[in-house]
């Protein structure tokens, strides 16, 4: 216990307890907090900066927008159903599209238009948000995801995940569905996490439920070596995100769809530290250097640059055979 | 700019919560210091002064119709002491009724009672001892007047009789002794049975002993009270008499002194005194306990009316006192669920909710309060697992949970009440509200996470409520936070530096294990 206390430390990993202190708290006040977890408040402020984001159908704030529900649900493509205050991914209903009787859920299963409204209700009862206060649900775009991640993903959306500190993206990972995970990319329901070279965008190794792995587990394909496209793209938008909100610290979820390019999801005030484990590396040294980086007057773009520098200096590129 | 700017601020406010919680610790330890070295105040516990657990149990029959039931309770004094007093009083209406002659009365009143009813008086006593001395009252000299009592006959025989004695006497002081001797000890005497009033022995000799100590100017009464000396289930009301003479207090027992004993009332009264009741069964038992906290800050405080103490609870009235005892050592309970935090990284549901578990096991025990936790928990998940399928709204459906909650809890104090275990009467006081909001959390992790993240953070719960149940009941705990309230700016001088702790936690250390070994390569 105590040599991989040692050990640890060494590696330079953040704890909780110190990423609450230092970043969450030193960083991140509280009255911006809203800004990130009212999604639609999040899509507002990302619009406005020029910051492509799922696009919203609507909105069902009360039971009396209920009436809507079944217009809104009407899309062809389909549309995510998600709570407005949610946390985790927790809440989040994904509809292909509409067939007999019903709509399709993502797991193939028929939803019939009562579970649905069951559904939205709990949402709007608070059932999912962080302090079960009455919530707002959202429809919005379904997104239909690059096929890049086809082989390395199971029945879902993949997602890329990157932490700004001070608005320079410091470290970056790729969240993987998996069969376990239900099609989340959650990697506390299982999903897989994949550590990102923050100068490539390629991907490394990768991790499920604690545990490093080489391999999807689903689908057994390698998980190294994979480059994300429009990946300066993103950095761009997760350095933005910062302007946006003026949060210290936080975490960029992005999709990349077929057609539209990489989409900002969400943002998370309070991102986790299981992406050390992806990346396999402690952040605590590019932490402390992001921290003491003089930012005056730069632009993303300016940022994003210093950002590949200090990633490198404590990173070096690793070469896949 | 910005990063000198989040710098300073870092380091200011841990500078400041370090100065902060120097401070508290050295205000603590000042006003702890000041009460140990220089007013003595015991650091344990210890076994100073036993108390006593006192109880009056009268079980009766009544058939419609008035029954009033008088009894004496004990009362303070400055030599003896009582606490914790409850009273069961049924449907019964209580009065309460002080005399300073007599002593203090329980009234209890019933106009049309019937069945079997059960009455009883509980309190904590702190008795006292053969050098304790008499109330101030006992210190006033006596009229020289033979007792009122007699006819003129018995009143020629008594004076006869007490002037032998007196000249037989040098002083008071023999008087008293002579007097007691021809009383108690030489029976047969026939002058002297033909003195005893009409009243049950040994009360008859004891009052005319103490009314011919009163004749001859030495103050005298009998008193009436239990001896302190074995846990008994039935003990015997005792009668002895009380004198001042040549400015010494003194107590005349029948039979060898006792160790300790608890004065509860003067007179020839009885002690309980019940009409319109049958199959009356009154029942008095006492029973030695380890000495309370509150019980003995009180002495501490008698002894030296002293500034520090403004910093104690003992000028509260009893029962505040008791909520305090139990309220003070809450805090004691929060370290521990902070340091299992921050430190080891022990997941709960909800932040204070083992807390408020482990208060409530205070009532039912640790191993009863696990199973009955652990049972009700278990029932309520069922239900509220059954309730998914209905598809309710989240606060009725949360009520339907807290309703089920309280039939569960009323069904096993049924169950557990007709198997005569206490355990199922303690019950009640589980915290419904908490208990639902714990079940309601743990399903939406059920189904959010999994079943094994539920029942972890469950367990951590558990376990959390468990520690801090051991940590709010231990005695030295509860005694050193009751009679040094001080001790708590400490505890909070330790969450303000807890609150600034950055390193790993030990569960981070299992969680991210295999980067250490990635580390090592």
């Amino acid at each position: 216990m105590i040599r991989t206390w040692i050990a640890l430390r060494k590696a330079g990993l953040l704890g909780i307890n110190e990423r609450n202190l230092r970043l969450v708290n030193d960083l991140n006040p509280r009255r911006l907090m809203r800004l990130v977890n009212d999604k639609t408040e999040t899509k507002r402020l990302a619009i406005e900066a020029g910051i492509a984001t799922p696009e919203l159908y609507g909105l069902i704030r009360n039971p009396l927008d209920m009436r809507n529900l079944e217009k809104l649900l009407d899309k062809p493509d389909g549309c995510v159903i998600k709570p407005a205050n949610g946390s985790q991914g927790n809440g989040i209903q994904v509809i292909l599209g509409p067939m007999r009787g019903g709509w399709r859920r993502s797991n193939g299963q028929r939803a019939l238009l009562e579970d649905l409204r069951f559904h939205v209700n709990n949402i709007l009862s608070g059932m999912y948000s962080l302090s079960g206060q009455p919530d707002v649900a959202m429809i919005e775009y379904r997104v239909k995801f690059d096929e890049v991640f086809d082989p390395i993903s199971f029945g879902g959306v993949p997602d890329i995940r990157i932490i700004v500190l001070r608005g320079i993206p410091f470290v970056a990972m790729v969240r993987l569905p998996t069969a376990e995970s239900d099609g989340k990319a959650n990697l506390h329901k299982g999903g897989v996490g994949v550590g990102l070279d923050l100068v490539t965008g390629r991907t490394m190794h990768g991790m499920q439920n604690g545990k490093t792995t080489e391999i999807h587990p689903d689908t057994a394909n390698p998980l190294s070596n994979l480059k994300v496209p429009h990946w300066d793209e993103m950095l761009l938008m997760a350095a933005k995100a910062y302007e946006v909100t003026g949060l210290g610290y936080l975490g960029a979820d992005i999709v990349l769809d077929k057609g539209k390019g990489p989409l900002l999801l969400e943002l998370n005030a309070r991102p986790g530290l299981a992406i050390q484990v992806a990346n396999r590396m402690g952040i605590l040294p590019l932490v402390n250097a992001t921290l003491k980086a003089d930012t005056e007057g730069m632009s993303a773009e300016e940022r994003v640059e210093m950002a590949k520098k200090l990633y490198r200096s404590f990173a070096p590129e690793r070469i896949f055979a | 700019m910005q990063t000198t700017n989040v710098t300073y601020l870092s380091v200011t406010s841990t500078f400041h919560t370090r100065l902060l919680a120097l401070v508290l610790t050295v205000i603590a330890l000042t006003i702890f210091g000041i009460k140990v070295f220089q007013y003595k105040y015991p650091l344990t516990p210890g076994a100073q002064t036993t108390t006593w657990d006192f109880e009056v149990y009268l079980d009766f029959d009544t058939a419609n119709q008035p029954v009033r039931i008088e009894t004496f309770i004990p009362s303070n004094s400055d030599t003896r002491s009582v606490s914790q007093e409850q009273y069961y009083n049924g449907a019964f209406g209580l009065r309460l009724e002080s005399d300073d002659e007599d002593g203090r009365k329980a009234i209890w009143t019933y106009r049309y009672p019937d069945d079997r009813k059960v009455l009883r008086y509980r309190a904590r006593l702190e008795g006292e001892t053969q050098r304790s001395p008499l109330p101030a009252e006992m210190h006033r000299p006596a009229d020289r007047e033979p007792p009122g009592s007699l006819n003129d006959l018995e009143r020629q025989a008594f004076i006869v009789w007490s002037s032998d004695m007196r000249r037989r006497s040098a002083d008071n002081e023999s008087l008293a002794e002579l007097i007691l001797q021809e009383i108690f000890v030489e029976k047969d005497a026939d002058e002297i049975e033909a003195l005893l009033p009409a009243l049950p022995p040994p009360l008859d000799r004891l009052t005319l002993a103490a009314e011919a100590l009163q004749s001859q100017g030495i103050r005298a009464r009998v008193a009436n009270g239990v001896y302190l000396d074995e846990a008994r289930r039935r003990t015997e009301v005792q009668h002895w008499l009380e004198y001042h003479v040549e400015g010494r207090d003194k107590r005349y027992f029948i039979g060898p002194d006792p160790k300790e004993f608890f004065t509860i009332w003067y007179g020839t009264e009885e002690m309980i005194r019940a009409d319109g009741v049958f199959d009356f069964e009154p029942q008095v038992s006492i029973q030695p306990i380890d000495s309370s906290t509150s019980d003995v800050v009180r002495k501490a405080a008698r002894e030296a009316r002293n500034p520090v103490e403004l910093f104690s609870f003992d000028r509260l009235p009893v029962t505040t006192q008791l909520v305090y005892q139990v309220l003070i050592t809450i805090p004691a309970g929060i370290v521990l669920l902070v340091f299992m935090r921050q430190f080891i990284g022990i997941e709960t549901l909800g932040t204070f909710m083992p807390i408020l578990i482990g208060i409530a096991f205070r009532e039912t025990a640790l191993l009863n309060g696990i199973i009955l936790f652990t049972m009700l928990v278990a029932l309520g998940l069922a239900m509220r697992f059954y309730l998914e399928k209905l598809r309710l709204l989240l606060v009725p459906r949360l009520a339907v949970v807290l309703i089920f909650i309280v039939i569960c809890m009323a069904v096993i104090a049924q169950v557990f009440n007709g198997a005569n275990m206490r355990m199922g009467l303690s019950i009640s006081l589980f915290p419904m509200v908490i208990l639902t909001m714990t079940i309601e959390r743990m399903s939406i992790m059920w189904e959010e996470y999994s079943a094994e993240d539920a029942i972890k953070a469950g367990a951590g719960s558990l376990l959390i409520a468990s520690l801090s149940y051991l940590v709010m009941t231990n005695q030295h705990v509860e005694y050193l936070l009751f009679n040094f309230p001080e001790l708590l700016l400490i505890l909070m001088a330790a969450c303000l530096l807890m609150g600034k702790y950055t390193g790993l936690r030990v569960s981070e250390i299992i969680r991210f294990r295999e980067l250490a070994k990635q580390a090592e390569k």
